[in-house]
């Protein structure tokens, strides 16, 4: 039974949905993965945990129906009817749906107690996430309650004959329409027309406070798109850290670029509250992670949050500046680095004016062919751009340095929020013009 | 800071050639279990300037017998794997310093965290 392909959607972060088609390919073996702006669709027979430790996706659904979609400003005075009948015309497939829905709540409770078992094993671990766990717990015995009352797909057929009995799923609709449809159609307003046929057709129950099953509802022009949501919790948010400084998304898309191997030794110069060396180290085990700042505050954060993580084996910290870093030309196998974006760091000419030396310092701890990531601003990529193809590093470096040795070979624009940044990739150059 | 942090740290100040293997000056020292993985370290154990190691472990009394050579079928040898885990992971300075075997320069060790930052006139 746990063979049974499922077809999900996650919801991406602008920007991300090449990473998330990638991780859903590689950890889930997935198929027919289809990509949709800011969405990713997939199906897959893995388990649903398996499926809720995807680390590039923000929030998990599944999928309920994804359609070409109608032309409803033709004819607007029946819109709402038009888009009663497209989307509830088969009621089938909602209560199979919901059935499904059911049991993957099911599963994803099995897993809170495994959690807590192992916790049990893992002293010292629990008594870090104890507080998370018995949160997760009352969440998971509220849900139950509420799963009991939710019926396999004959069960509501008969509930429906017998006109009552038990309790009906209580859900919410949240509708968004976009593009030319929104201007004939509200957002609330075809929500709201969604969530009467559903009460209508299905016999369930609209609850907008505090409901058991919510229900995306996407329309733009090129698709719609319907999918119940597995987790309250956003996947993107990481029980394993306390203090967050960049997306912890963005971090693991960083990381996934660095072609980390197994005796790897990476290093953040700029790590900041470790979120970069956190998702790296999380997803390889058997590499080593160093991570320097220049500041105590952002060490001590960090420090917290290699703690809280349990990943003190693996990632090292130390305070020391990007600019002259105490390790070995050559040393580290990848260099992987959000650069600050002015705010933290002195304002945003200081990071200029210091772009060629940070650069510079990077490539001399990374060993030919190893792998160069950054996160900057669009604006410090036209001065690294500019740095790289002049190859006119400040004048008191040794000659040996003199050459830049990095070649670009990929850039990625993410969104983090307000601002986007660039994900850019480099690799050190086997054999550079002056190397020894 | 674990000994293996300290195998790749080097001292840059100002004319220094060869600011390694810094000198450990701890005045306290923990032991801390960590799980062992036989793989991690396996993996580790080429990176490592192995003399340097040796001498860290031998310094802060936890050599536990490790030999100043490395034999080559390490891998193989657990009892082995299990003593450099110790060294390399286990064994943590948290106050102290490290000391530039060149210029004599130290980097104090702070809650476990290492200060390797120079000053604007040692760069």
């Amino acid at each position: 039974m746990e063979k049974e392909n499922v077809r999900y959607y996650c919801t991406a972060g602008n920007g991300m949905e090449s990473f998330l088609i990638d991780e859903v390919k590689k950890k889930l073996k997935a198929e027919d993965v289809c990509r949709v702006p800011g969405k990713v669709v997939f199906s897959t027979s893995e388990s649903i945990q398996r499926v809720t430790e995807l680390k590039s996706a923000e929030r998990l659904f599944l999928l309920l129906k994804h359609d070409t979609p109608l032309n409803l400003c033709a004819k607007p005075g029946q819109a709402s009817n038009l888009l009663q009948s497209r989307l509830l015309g088969d009621i089938d497939s909602w209560t199979k749906a919901a059935a499904t829905w059911s049991r993957l709540q099911e599963e994803l409770v099995d897993r809170v107690q495994k959690v807590d078992k192992r916790g049990k094993e893992r002293i010292e671990k629990k008594r870090k996430r104890e507080n998370e766990e018995e949160e997760e717990r009352k969440r998971a015995s509220l849900d139950e309650k509420d799963r009991k009352r939710i019926k396999s797909p004959q069960d509501v057929e008969e509930t429906e004959d017998n006109d009552g009995g038990t309790d009906p799923v209580s859900f919410r609709i949240n509708c968004k329409c976009t593009g030319p449809l929104a201007r004939c159609l509200s957002s609330q307003e075809a929500g709201r027309v969604i969530g009467v046929g559903v009460s209508r057709s299905l016999g369930w129950k609209s609850d907008l406070k505090n409901p058991q099953m919510e229900i995306n509802v996407n329309l733009s022009d090129d698709q719609w798109i319907l999918g119940m949501q597995l987790t309250r919790l956003p996947l993107a948010n990481r029980s394993y850290l306390i203090n967050t400084g960049v997306r912890s998304t963005v971090a693991w898309a960083m990381a996934s670029l660095a072609h980390i191997q197994p005796g790897f030794c990476v290093l953040d110069p700029m790590c900041g509250v470790g979120t970069v060396l956190v998702e790296a180290a999380l997803e390889h085990q058997d590499a080593c992670f160093l991570g320097a700042d220049i500041d105590d505050g952002q060490l001590q954060k960090a420090n917290q949050n290699v703690a809280h993580a349990a990943l003190g084996k693996q990632i090292q910290l130390f305070k020391a500046s990007c600019m002259a870093l105490p390790l070995p030309s050559a040393s580290v196998d990848a260099v992987i680095c959000d650069l600050p974006f002015g705010r933290k760091f002195g304002t945003k000419q200081h990071m200029t004016i210091h772009l060629p030396l940070i650069i510079t310092e990077m490539q001399r701890v990374l060993r030919p062919g190893g792998f160069l990531v950054l996160l900057l601003t669009p604006q410090l990529s036209v001065h690294l751009k500019k740095h790289l193809s002049t190859g006119t590093p400040a004048q008191e470096l040794d000659t040996e340095l003199q050459c830049n040795t990095l070649e670009h070979q990929a850039t990625f624009r993410v969104s983090l929020g307000a601002i986007d940044g660039l994900i850019q990739k480099y690799v050190r150059e086997k054999n550079g013009k002056n190397s020894t | 800071m674990k000994l293996l942090t300290h195998n790749m740290l080097t001292s840059h100040v100002k004319g220094v050639t060869k600011g390694y293997p810094l000198l450990i000056k701890a005045t306290e020292v923990k032991v801390n279990e960590v799980e062992f993985n036989p793989q991690f370290v396996c993996r580790m154990i080429p990176k490592l300037e192995w003399s340097a190691l040796v001498k860290a472990a031998d310094d802060l009394g936890h050599r536990q017998d490790l030999p100043a050579e490395l034999e080559p079928d390490y891998e193989k040898n657990e009892d082995l794997l299990k003593k450099v885990h110790r060294a390399l992971l286990e064994v943590e300075v948290v106050e102290g310093s490290l000391q530039c075997p060149e210029s004599g320069r130290e980097f104090p060790i702070s809650k476990g965290i290492p200060n390797m930052l120079l000053n604007e006139d040692e760069v």
